[in-house]
């Protein structure tokens, strides 16, 4: 017990010092987890809504699979795309593995089912009118697409949220496509992962506290948005 | 009665295997006024909707310009100067100013012009008071009078209403039917389904009833 407050302890220290070594971890941790979902979230939310508005066959089997592709586990995308960005793959002459770009879009292949099937459900609830009241009024389809999100904003922002939460926790596909290079596509969760093999846990409770923060920021602000859209409703 | 702004014809319809629509012809004349009564479920609704390009009939003919067209070919074209009022109307997240400015974004005028408009719309339909206020909480009354400035605002020459005095107290009733004669007056071809016909006398021109899918006198 109290060797995890020593390691505790000292994980705060490394925090709170801004180490270098620890922060560069936290830094590339965000900057590829927010390159893939901004890169994501358009593509995503307009299938979302060709899904809802669009009326082509096979929609209902197209929701089922994105809904079950959001239990698909991390380290089967990142097996997946280790096998087509190795070098005999048939991308391997792009050179990507172990690169923070193939991080990037192994996690936009984890969020992207996500981004659907929640950006889905938030597009159904909205109210029929909203599109109706916009196309009547004079709206193009594309603004009044615009308009739609405008009005369930809350709940598409809970969509891209929680997308962020899971690909900033992930392990499976930084490890394997990423490499955990140090400086370069070593990210919170591989660093974590690492540092306790070597059984170095204050710099793996470090960035386990970063982590946990983040949990606890992206559950307060979706609480915080939960309450807006009720209140709106 | 002069020419028809818009003659459709022939508009065939059916949900779910139910022949809503059969062939239903209706004739819209500037500045007259068209009471559509029926049961619930009628078709009412659905029929403005085809009018304004919301839903999409089976087969419906459009007389426009002197010359016939099918539906899909000529409803793109038409469909800016039509528009449709829900019951309950949805009014956008914002305030009544942007609500009432929504649909000029899509025109030619200017910002300046825009502008304009808007403040001369919400003093036509008395809701200067109100611009700057949160259009989802007004009462319902004032919420229809939004929706009627937000349509007034595009000068269309077809105004499509489902039911706009259904649920409202007697002031509000006083002002929306107010706001519909000045729309009639002002040379707009309007069509309004209700069950209460004794709102629409003096109003309405023409009352047709649904039976069975049809349109009678």
């Amino acid at each position: 017990m109290s060797g995890l407050l020593i390691n505790t302890q000292q994980a705060l220290q490394l925090l709170l010092s801004g180490d270098p070594k620890l922060w560069s971890i936290v830094i590339i941790s965000f900057s590829v987890s927010l390159k893939a979902i901004v890169l994501t979230t358009p593509l995503a939310l307009l299938v979302a809504f060709a899904l809802n508005h669009g009326n082509f066959p096979g929609i209902r089997f197209i929701v089922a699979v994105f809904n079950s592709l959001l239990s698909v586990p991390t380290v089967v995308i990142g097996l997946f795309l280790y096998v087509l960005l190795s070098r005999q793959g048939p991308f391997g002459d792009l050179r990507l593995l172990f690169t923070q770009t193939a991080m990037v879009i192994g996690q936009m292949f984890l969020c992207f089912p996500i981004l659907v099937a929640l950006g889905y459900a938030a597009i159904q609830a909205a109210d029929q009118r909203v599109w109706e009241t916009a196309r009547t009024l004079g709206a193009p389809s594309w603004f009044s697409m615009l308009t739609v999100f405008y009005e369930v904003r809350f709940g598409l922002l809970a969509a891209v949220l929680t997308g962020f939460g899971r690909i900033i926790s992930e392990v499976g596909i930084s490890m394997m496509v990423g490499g955990n290079i140090m400086g370069y596509t070593r990210n919170i969760t591989t660093a974590i992962a690492l540092e306790t093999s070597k059984g170095e846990f204050a710099q793996g409770i470090a960035l386990g506290l970063v982590l946990l923060t983040l949990a606890f920021l992206l559950t307060v602000f979706l609480s915080y948005i939960q309450g807006k859209k009720e209140f709106a409703a | 009665m002069n020419e028809p702004l818009l003659v459709f014809r022939g508009i065939e319809k059916s949900f779910a295997g139910s022949q809503i629509l059969r062939n239903v012809d209706l004739l819209l004349y500037p500045g007259n006024c068209i009471l559509l009564s029926g049961k619930n479920g009628a078709g009412k609704s659905t029929l403005l909707k085809i009018i304004a390009g919301l839903e999409t009939p089976e087969q419906a003919e459009i007389e426009y310009s002197g010359e016939s067209h099918s539906w899909k070919t000529v409803i793109r074209s038409i469909r800016k100067n039509i528009i449709y009022l829900h019951q309950q109307p949805f009014l956008f997240s914002g305030t009544v100013l942007s609500n009432v400015a929504y649909g000029l974004r899509f025109t030619s005028l200017n910002r300046k012009q825009r502008r304009e408009s808007v403040i001369e719309a919400l003093e036509w339909a008395g809701l200067t008071d109100v611009a700057t206020q949160d259009a989802k909480t007004l009462s319902r009354g004032v919420q229809q009078r939004v929706a009627f400035t937000r349509a007034w605002i595009l000068k269309p020459k077809v105004l499509l209403l489902d039911e706009p005095m259904a649920n409202m107290d007697h002031e509000s009733r006083e002002q929306t039917s107010l706001l519909l004669r000045r729309m009639k007056s002002s040379g707009m071809s309007i069509v309004v389904t209700s069950h209460m016909q004794q709102y629409y006398d003096g109003l309405a021109d023409q009352h047709f009833h649904f039976k069975r899918g049809r349109l009678v006198p």
